[in-house]
């Protein structure tokens, strides 16, 4: 822009114009930013070399690889990026899936060997579909009665999930009765359909158990989205009856790879299903069908070094961060230590941060901006709210892990270092993040959307929920899963809250101790052994910035959906 | 929709037939969930042995017993997978006065015993410690491997250097023929049981220890310290010394002017010639005991403290004497 010549002659073109302090000071902006990015990135470096140690491998090893896996990826990148753009788009996307698609796996395989057992899935979603056929049958039944469907739609998965009264709610009366000297107990109560359910004396197989809860509802959202994108009922059956032949298949296949019914079907309803789609619509539309080449590459390259390595006799590197680390507990000799525990622990905690947190934040950002008085001195009070709003997003972390320590543990009396007084105290700390967020994102719905919807005889409610929100929703969903990605990595609350320095046993449930991933890599950083303070140290890292990225990658993607549809 | 009328009959036949095929077929595959008493709802997370005993045992405390308490946990779960043993380092004091104390914890590390006020602390909350000396430890000052000038020193110099009295700031202000270069001071901070070892038993009661230093709960800290500074100087268990021999020099120490100096080894510590020898403890709650989990892991703990585990730590593991005492200490408490 700059270089370029005026057409017509304007006041200074005679005389000199000193540029020297405009490019001075676009280098030195230029040097900033170069500065950040190269350090960043030399950090990144050093711990991924600690963290798979890539020269510990032969020469050769290394030689074979570059050959057969990163010369032809190389080349084929730099093809798509000069000739061939849409390919380099399903290039990329066929690369990626896979890999969000394992890692679902994972997370699914985790949850129900951690948390809940497959019948208490299967249980618990059924009465969950139960509760939403009565709601929706009451909307049905009774289109006009507001009121009662918001009694209905409380109560009843509280009577499918929780039984009538819950437990909880049971043990409590007992508890209070028996406190106060009286023999008084609800010791009665009528079962929900979850408890009905685990009681029954013969139940489905768990792969059974899967396939109806977990394979055939997403095979039946991708068919139905086949379904849509193409006009045809068939092909989106087609989907669906492929998907479930395949996870079928499993039953022999599975124990065959030796990798069990289940994480089959997990791998199917995960990874191939998305996959197998993309691919499908890839190869219909005829464009970019060289970027599927890349996958194929990739993976046609590590089995040829594989074969290549195996026969030659190279040794391949030694990495801290390998399949074991991922999969065992912390030990005192540093090959055996792992991160399991706290990466359980850390998602967990994850869990209870978005189920507290979003709707609180949310739920605050939505009256402060659509509610909220905003003149007078009702006005002035909500602005004041706001200040400190955002004065609270700055406030140190550990003073919400003191907040944590003084509230849950020592007035509510629960269990030191345990998730959900950790997902509470670091809940509490990203909350004024995403209540700022979320405000953003209400902020940005243009006013007319707004106003054509009163105009079109549209209550406030009606507006909000129907026409604010859903424009609002991948701009608050972005702003929320960034805060998380910031809530992962918090150390100081966990300190505060007596997370313990070594925890060997994967929590069970809520109100288990546990570790997280930055409070172990924070314990393993004052080992005496100094191999943990360079390698294992740095997997751990590497292993923590991995499901960031993830989580960061997510944002992006919902973002830029909603840059595209909207 | 277009199909011929046979169509919807024949999808009638289909889900006919397919339901009943379904029927067979699921009844061949249905499991009998009559498991016992419901001990298995909460998933399937026992890797290791399950031989029934299950539970929590919270460990806190000094960072020097640290070590030990970890290989401890580990050791034990190895052999009782359901056992969640959590150990953590907070520092002798800070884990009497914010976890054993209070009740939120069971068993507390310490490198030195426990101060009356703890005591004191502990029956106002209905704990009742009690003690096990479980191994020995040689306190070990360290300087920097370039710190040719000292190779020994007394206690007299030490307490010099480490009181806030006198005013001590230049290894030259100890002995005349040291360089004049300031000491940079790295040590435990006040929480931890090797400062309240070292205040009593170095610094003496007459002086305060000095503020002037880079107090740190993590003992690796010091040792980053002393190794980056030419003037460098702190104190810390032996344990760390023996994993970072290389990074810091030990230096030897007599007590009296007239002493001999020695240095910090295991052996020293056993035969009692090294001045700066303490023994380490752990405090159970006596009410903690009662629980089965906890007493077999004090059991194994205090069985295992005369082995060759302490000793590779570099610790000195306590004698046999002292474990069958500590047995019968703990049938004592325990019945």
């Amino acid at each position: 822009m700059a270089t370029r010549e005026p057409e017509t002659g304007w006041h200074g073109e005679n005389s000199d114009v000193n540029h020297l302090r405009g490019r001075a000071f676009e280098a030195t902006c230029l040097a900033a930013t170069a500065f950040g990015l190269v350090s960043v990135m030399l950090l990144l470096l050093f711990v991924a070399n600690d963290a798979f140690r890539p020269f510990s491998a032969d020469a050769g090893w290394l030689a074979t690889y570059a050959a057969t896996v990163v010369v032809p990826l190389a080349a084929l990148a730099v093809y798509y990026y000069r000739l061939d753009e849409p390919a380099g788009e399903v290039a990329y996307v066929t690369s990626g899936l896979p890999v969000v698609g394992l890692l679902l796996t994972g997370g699914f395989a985790v949850l129900f060997i951690e948390l809940l057992s497959v019948l208490e899935w299967f249980a618990l979603l059924i009465s969950l579909v139960v509760a939403g056929g009565l709601i929706v049958a009451h909307g049905r039944l009774r289109p006009k009665a507001a009121l009662e469907r918001l009694a209905v739609v409380l109560l009843a998965p509280i009577i499918t999930v929780f039984g009538l009264p819950p437990t909880r709610f049971n043990w409590f009366v007992t508890d209070a009765a028996a406190a106060l000297g009286l023999d008084f107990g609800l010791y009665y109560r009528v079962i929900s359909l979850r408890e009905a359910i685990l009681m029954l004396p013969f139940v489905p197989t768990d792969w059974v158990m899967l396939l109806l809860t977990l394979v055939l509802p997403i095979a039946g959202a991708a068919g139905w989205f086949v379904e849509q994108r193409r006009e045809s009922r068939r092909d989106g059956l087609t989907v669906v009856g492929l998907t479930t032949a395949v996870a079928v298949l499993g039953v022999v296949a599975g124990p065959l790879l030796g990798i069990g019914t289940d994480v089959w079907l997990l791998i199917v309803t995960f990874a191939v299903l998305p996959l197998g789609v993309y691919v499908e619509g890839v190869l219909r539309r005829g464009e970019g069908v060289r970027g599927l080449a890349f996958p194929v590459v990739a993976v046609l390259g590590v089995v040829v070094g594989g074969v290549v390595t195996g026969a030659l006799g190279f040794a391949g590197p030694d990495p801290w961060l390998d399949w074991g680390f991922l999969t065992s507990a912390t030990s005192r000799t540093a090959a055996d230590a792992g991160i399991y525990p706290a990466m359980v622990g850390s998602v967990m905690m994850i869990i209870v941060i978005v189920l507290t947190t979003f709707p609180v934040g949310v739920g605050a950002a939505i009256y402060l901006e659509e509610y909220a008085p905003s003149q007078g001195l009702m006005g002035k009070f909500v602005t004041l709210i706001e200040i400190n709003i955002g004065n609270l997003a700055g406030v140190p972390s550990v003073v919400y892990g003191l907040l944590g320590l003084a509230l849950f543990i020592r007035v509510l009396q629960w269990p030191q270092g345990s998730i959900i007084v950790a997902g509470l105290a670091v809940g509490l700390l990203i909350l004024p993040i995403v209540i700022i967020s979320a405000q953003e994102a209400i902020r940005s719905v243009p006013d007319s959307f707004r106003q054509a919807s009163y105009g079109m005889g549209a209550t406030r409610w009606q507006t909000i929920r129907q026409v604010v929100l859903p424009e609002a929703l991948p701009g608050i969903l972005t702003g929320t899963i960034l805060a998380l990605g910031r809530a992962i990595g918090e150390t100081a609350p966990l300190l505060m809250i007596g997370a313990a320095a070594s925890v060997r046993l994967a929590p069970n449930s809520f109100f288990d101790v546990a570790s997280m991933m930055p409070r172990q890599i924070f314990s393993w950083s004052s080992e005496l052994d100094p191999s943990f303070r360079h390698g294992v140290l740095a997997a751990g890292v590497i292993t923590l910035l991995a499901v960031l990225l993830v989580m960061n990658a997510t944002a992006i993607v919902i973002r830029n959906r909603y840059q595209r549809t909207g | 929709m277009t199909d011929s009328p046979s169509g919807g009959l024949s999808r009638r036949r289909f889900l006919t037939s397919s339901g009943a095929i379904g029927t067979l077929a699921l009844a061949g595959c249905v499991q009998n969930t009559s498991r016992g008493d419901g001990s298995g709802s909460d998933g399937s997370g026992s890797d290791g042995s399950s031989d029934g005993l299950s539970g929590q045992v919270i460990i806190k405390g000094s960072s020097t017993v640290f070590p030990i308490s970890d290989a401890m946990a580990e050791e034990f779960m190895a052999e009782h997978g359901n056992v969640n043993v959590t150990v953590d380092s907070t520092g002798s004091g800070g884990g009497f006065e914010n976890w054993f104390c209070p009740g939120d914890s069971d068993i507390n590390g310490a490198s030195r015993p426990i101060s009356d006020a703890e005591i004191e602390q502990c029956s106002g909350n209905d704990v009742e410690p009690v003690e096990f000396e479980i191994a020995g430890d040689a306190l070990t000052v360290a300087v920097n491997n370039d710190a040719d000038w000292v190779d020994c020193i007394t206690f007299d110099e030490l307490r010099q250097i480490w009181s806030d009295e006198a005013g001590v700031t230049n290894w030259s202000d100890v002995r005349d023929e040291w360089p004049d270069m300031e000491i940079e001071r790295y040590g435990p901070a006040s929480t931890s049981g090797t400062f309240d070892y070292f205040n009593e038993n170095v610094v003496g009661e007459d002086t305060e220890h000095t503020t002037e230093y880079q107090p740190t709960e993590e003992d690796e800290t010091i040792v980053k310290g002393i190794r980056d500074n030419e003037g460098g100087m702190g104190y810390f268990g032996f344990a760390y010394y023996n994993s970072n021999s290389e990074a810091v020099k030990a230096v030897e120490v007599k007590a009296e002017e007239d002493g001999e100096c020695t240095a910090p080894s295991l052996a020293n510590a056993k035969d009692g010639s090294y001045p700066l020898a303490r023994p380490l403890f752990i405090y159970a709650a006596k009410s903690a005991l009662q629980r089965e989990e906890m007493y077999e892991f004090i059991e194994f703990y205090l069985e295992q403290a005369e082995t060759n585990i302490v000793q590779d730590i570099g610790y000195v593991p306590s004698s046999a004497e002292q474990r069958d005492e500590n047995l019968e200490k703990l049938d004592e408490v325990a019945g």
